[in-house]
């Protein structure tokens, strides 16, 4: 037994366990069953340091982008419309370290795989609680990635829901991590520089693994990345194929609204409402904005949009610039039918009520006959075919 | 102060898994979360069961030399990513944006192409051998 678990019986966890009878200690249990030198704690840390960038930078772009989703009362006046890409670029960023987690996570669970079968199995209450702790970052991290890769391709074949799960399976996973990083920081210092000479072998394997995730993210990071764009092989999108030159989220015949209503009219509700009809629109004055469409799934595109500002939709109905905006859509149902704007984004001279993407009138899949566009937000709350404005 | 750090970190990283088991477990949407611990246990079960095991039997019996196992690394890395793409490719709900790329020739393209690389790596491994053998002995 090593120095840590020699003072029994002081703290409950480091209550020693008995080591069971030898007999049962075969297959992967024996000593040596692993015959790669790789299996040894540098290459754990080369991998596993790499692998915890990328988990935390997906975790904290991924809680970002929840917040942006759904801000709760304390933040919602405080999100800022700028800058215009960020969103793009950290739910960018949130896909892209999550596929090149992949490789890495792979590489770090097979240099680690013996330890599953050390031996005893549990030397003591907290080496065995720190083994379970061990189970939940690994099983929780293996579901997150899954769930994660199959929602950028709209596939769901388990039978929760997927952005629940993701989101509190994401707390489960990092607190996993960190208690790990803890645990393991004196064992991660001893082997944080390498020691000369190095193993060749193990230079390979990190050259190896250091290409995965240069392939995999090459090939699928021109979802969002333009000059990877003629790279992209195995994302579900690419930001120039769709109708207008634009992929689509969700399209007008899934929504129901693939012909808009005799008789559309924008309803602007404030201190004092009035109802616009397109013609009253199109003699408002028109603005154009270059501004990205950056979906939750990953993937962004940008386009030239055009038609009339919010904040002067707003200001005609008397709302003060402080006010928030909820936006109602003409689709039936749907989780975000209807949306909310903060105010930032909304009095933002950017944030258009489009009619118009890269000087057409809008298709029915991108809105037809009016959608709204604004920096710096998730492409779900970009809402379509809208019908009413209400200052809040 | 290393040892404030480390026991701070320890701290937050249990109040953070309380704090995701407590939303898992309350959250109104995830009306069983059974299903989720059923399927985090498979994933696990699969993964530690089957496919690193099946990794190792190959990195041990089959994939001799380091230029084969590099290529088998990052086939297994496309696989794991691009895979479910080749599967769903087609299933899009009716919206043609979705999986609009031909996956399966792209995937079999980049498996050709990478063991290209590899091969060509080989190759140049054997013929600087060679030469080096050649070189020695005088």
């Amino acid at each position: 037994m090593d120095d840590e678990h020699s003072a029994p019986h002081r703290r409950p966890y480091a209550l020693p366990l008995p080591t069971p009878p030898e007999v049962l200690r075969r297959g992967p249990l024996r000593e040596g069953a692993f015959s790669s030198a790789l299996h040894e704690p540098r290459t754990a840390v080369v991998t596993g340091r790499l692998l915890g960038a990328a988990l935390l930078t997906c975790f904290l772009t991924g809680l970002l982008s929840h917040l942006l989703q759904e801000p709760p009362t304390w933040l919602r006046d405080h999100l800022p419309s700028r800058p215009v890409d960020g969103y793009r670029v950290t739910q960018g960023l949130h896909v892209i370290t999550g596929i090149a987690a992949v490789p890495l996570l792979g590489a770090k669970l097979w240099t680690v795989y013996p330890r599953l079968f050390e031996w005893p199995p549990a030397r003591s209450v907290a080496h065995a609680l720190e083994r379970l702790g061990i189970a939940v970052l690994v099983g929780s991290t293996l579901l997150e990635l899954f769930t994660g890769l199959l929602n950028t391709l709209q596939w769901y074949p388990w039978p929760f829901p997927f952005r629940q799960t993701h989101f509190w399976l994401g707390w489960l996973a990092v607190g996993g991590l960190l208690l790990h990083i803890a645990v393991k920081a004196p064992l991660t210092a001893r082997h944080w520089r390498r020691r000369r000479p190095g193993l060749a072998q193990r230079r390979a394997f990190l050259g190896a693994v250091t290409a995965s995730v240069a392939v995999v993210t090459l090939t699928t990071a021109g979802q969002t990345v333009p000059r990877l764009r003629a790279l992209t092989l195995f994302a579900p999108r690419r930001p120039d194929i769709g109708p207008q030159g634009l992929p689509v989220n969700r399209t007008a015949a899934q929504a129901g609204t693939g012909t808009t209503p005799a008789g559309w009219r924008l309803t602007v509700h404030g201190p004092r409402p009035y109802e616009l009809t397109m013609d009253d629109l199109l003699a408002m004055p028109q603005y154009e904005a270059e501004l990205p469409i950056a979906c939750v799934e990953g993937w962004s595109a940008s386009a030239r949009w055009g038609g009339v500002r919010v904040a002067d939709l707003l200001a005609r109905a008397g709302a003060p610039p402080t006010a928030r905006v909820r936006v109602t859509s003409l689709e039936a149902d749907g989780p975000y039918r209807v949306t909310e704007m903060p105010a930032a984004h909304a009095r933002d001279p950017l944030t258009l009520l489009a009619l118009r993407v890269n000087g057409e009138t809008l298709l029915p899949d991108h809105g037809h006959p009016a959608r709204i566009i604004a920096p710096n937000r998730p492409g779900v709350l970009q809402t379509k075919w809208v019908t009413r404005l209400e200052a809040l | 102060m290393a040892r404030l750090l480390r026991t701070a970190t320890a701290v937050a990283g249990l109040a953070l898994m309380a704090y995701g088991l407590y939303g898992l477990l309350n959250d109104r949407y995830i009306t069983d979360p059974l299903d989720v611990l059923v399927w985090a246990v498979g994933g696990l079960v699969l993964h530690d069961g089957l496919w690193v095991p099946l990794v190792c039997l190959a990195g041990a019996r089959f994939a001799r030399g380091p230029v084969l196992r590099a290529w088998l690394i990052i086939a297994a890395a496309l696989t794991a990513v691009g895979l479910p793409a080749v599967l769903r490719a087609g299933d899009d709900h009716g919206n043609p944006t979705l999986l609009p790329l031909p996956y399966l020739r792209d995937y079999l393209l980049t498996l050709a192409a990478t063991a290209a690389v590899a091969l060509l790596g080989a190759v140049a491994v054997a013929v600087r051998r060679r030469r080096r053998r050649r070189a020695g002995p005088e």
